[in-house]
């Protein structure tokens, strides 16, 4: 029987926020929140794939590693996308010959929100059909200033 | 009556662009857009060579001690594909949800049985190229082939999976020769190993790997015994205890006959196991 694996990527959401403290003598720690992807493997008994290799690929470039690691004791890690970067986020797990591979959609609403917004705004016309719409749209004022201008015939 | 001519006129200016927003809409899809056309034939045209491999690993290249104690070194390892196809995919697929692949780019890599050896070269070798062809760029996220047997003719006639090699442990040796005739067809996802393989660029080259696991049917020294991967595998000793004179030359029908009804599921199923790509696990159909 193969040995399954299982991957299960965690989506922890939070806002955005810098804090620092500032001492005399004393080291500056500072955290920030943001967006970050949990990932959870095991193996198919439910064994937690612990200190197993990591390797994150950036949907930007999928050949080259974006971030290499390793889980913790649970079989867990934790990475930050660059959000500047939508698209499917891959990410493999490997150890001792068992290895599989999760796509993490990432930022994609925003993406199709983005296409859309474009999409609509643009409504697809081609250049002739602009040009045609402009013209008539034109002559009709014209059409219109011509009409309210001519003299009436005499009688 | 002046002005109803008025409110005509200015009627027909105001809704004429809509009459016309309102034909483009509905003719759209039999209007080729001229920026859609340019942007299909430069997909068309971006293309690299795409290479199909086919790696037994370093345990056929080199050989490896099996989970009973037998150290097995393998002469020649003949496997026969047949319709090996790749795909790119979009949402990826996955082969252990049992879902359909729904390929968005599909390339026939091997159509006719081709049969390859997979410990062809030294210990050190690379995996075995079995053919390369241009393809369009994109992600192969998915591979599926057949293993089937061999032509007449051809090394491996009548089988699928031909093994030919040395089994030693203490002061025995024996040669074996074992040829399997299970057909099989193997449907994998994404190649998962140390490196990303699949990912074709525009006149670039790109990988796609056969991958077969034989600690599956022999079981491995290195991992422990109540490892799945062993507790899973026939082993080598149920076959020494068929060999004569330090000689083992069977045929699957002869190790349906002589092994144990376990034994046999047991080299069922780990040859069911075998197919993958890289470390990427693969579903199965008979």
């Amino acid at each position: 029987m193969n040995k399954q694996i299982w991957l299960l990527p965690l989506l922890a959401i939070t806002t955005l926020m810098w804090s620092e403290k500032v001492l005399a003598h004393a080291s500056h720690v500072q955290y920030r929140q943001t967006q970050a992807v949990e990932i959870e493997a095991s193996y198919d008994d439910g064994t937690p794939m612990a200190n197993a290799q990591v390797i994150v690929y950036a949907p930007d470039d999928p050949a080259t590693p974006w971030l290499k690691g390793t889980t913790d004791s649970e079989g867990k890690f934790i990475f930050v996308p660059d959000a500047s970067i939508p698209g499917n986020w891959d990410v493999t797990v490997r150890q001792a010959g068992h290895g599989n591979i999760v796509n993490i959609p990432w930022g994609e609403e925003n993406a199709a929100s983005d296409t859309a917004s474009g999409s609509s705004a643009d409504a697809g016309y081609t250049p002739l059909q602009k040009v045609v719409m402009a013209a008539v749209g034109v002559w009709g004022f014209v059409g219109t200033a011509l009409f309210f201008s001519r003299h009436k015939p005499q009688n | 009556m002046l002005m109803q001519k008025i409110i005509i006129l200015v009627s027909a200016i105001a809704l004429s662009p809509i009459f016309l927003s309102g034909c483009e809409r509905a003719n759209t899809p039999n209007i080729p857009n001229t920026a859609d056309t340019t942007e299909t034939e430069t997909a068309t045209t971006q293309t690299g060579t795409l290479t199909l491999v086919a790696n037994g690993e370093d345990f056929i290249r080199q050989g490896f001690v099996t989970k009973d104690g037998w150290r097995v070194n393998f002469d020649r390892v003949y496997v026969t594909l047949a319709d090996v196809k790749t795909y790119q995919t979009e949402p990826p697929f996955d082969p252990e949800a049992g879902s359909e692949i729904e390929p968005q780019e599909t390339v026939v890599l091997v159509d006719t049985p081709t049969t390859v050896d997979l410990a062809e070269g030294d210990e050190d070798a690379e995996p075995i190229v079995v053919t390369q062809t241009e393809a369009p760029a994109g992600a192969y996220n998915v591979l599926t082939w057949r293993m089937v047997r061999g032509e007449e003719g051809s090394p491996a006639a009548d089988g699928t999976i031909v093994m030919n090699g040395t089994a030693t442990r203490e002061d025995r040796a024996i040669d074996f020769l074992i040829s399997l005739d299970r057909e099989l067809e193997y449907v994998c996802g994404e190649f998962v190993g140390e490196e990303r393989k699949g990912i074709l660029q525009a006149g670039d080259t790109a990988e796609v790997e056969t991958t077969f696991h034989f600690d599956h049917i022999f079981g491995s020294a290195d991992a422990p015994a109540d490892d799945a991967l062993n507790q899973d595998a026939l082993g080598f000793e149920p076959l020494a205890a068929l060999a004569q004179n330090d000689k083992l030359e069977v045929d699957q029908a002869t190790l349906q006959q002589e092994l144990s009804p376990q034994d046999y599921q047991t080299l069922q199923e780990a040859i069911a196991g075998l197919g993958h790509v890289g470390e990427g696990h693969c579903s199965v159909n008979s």
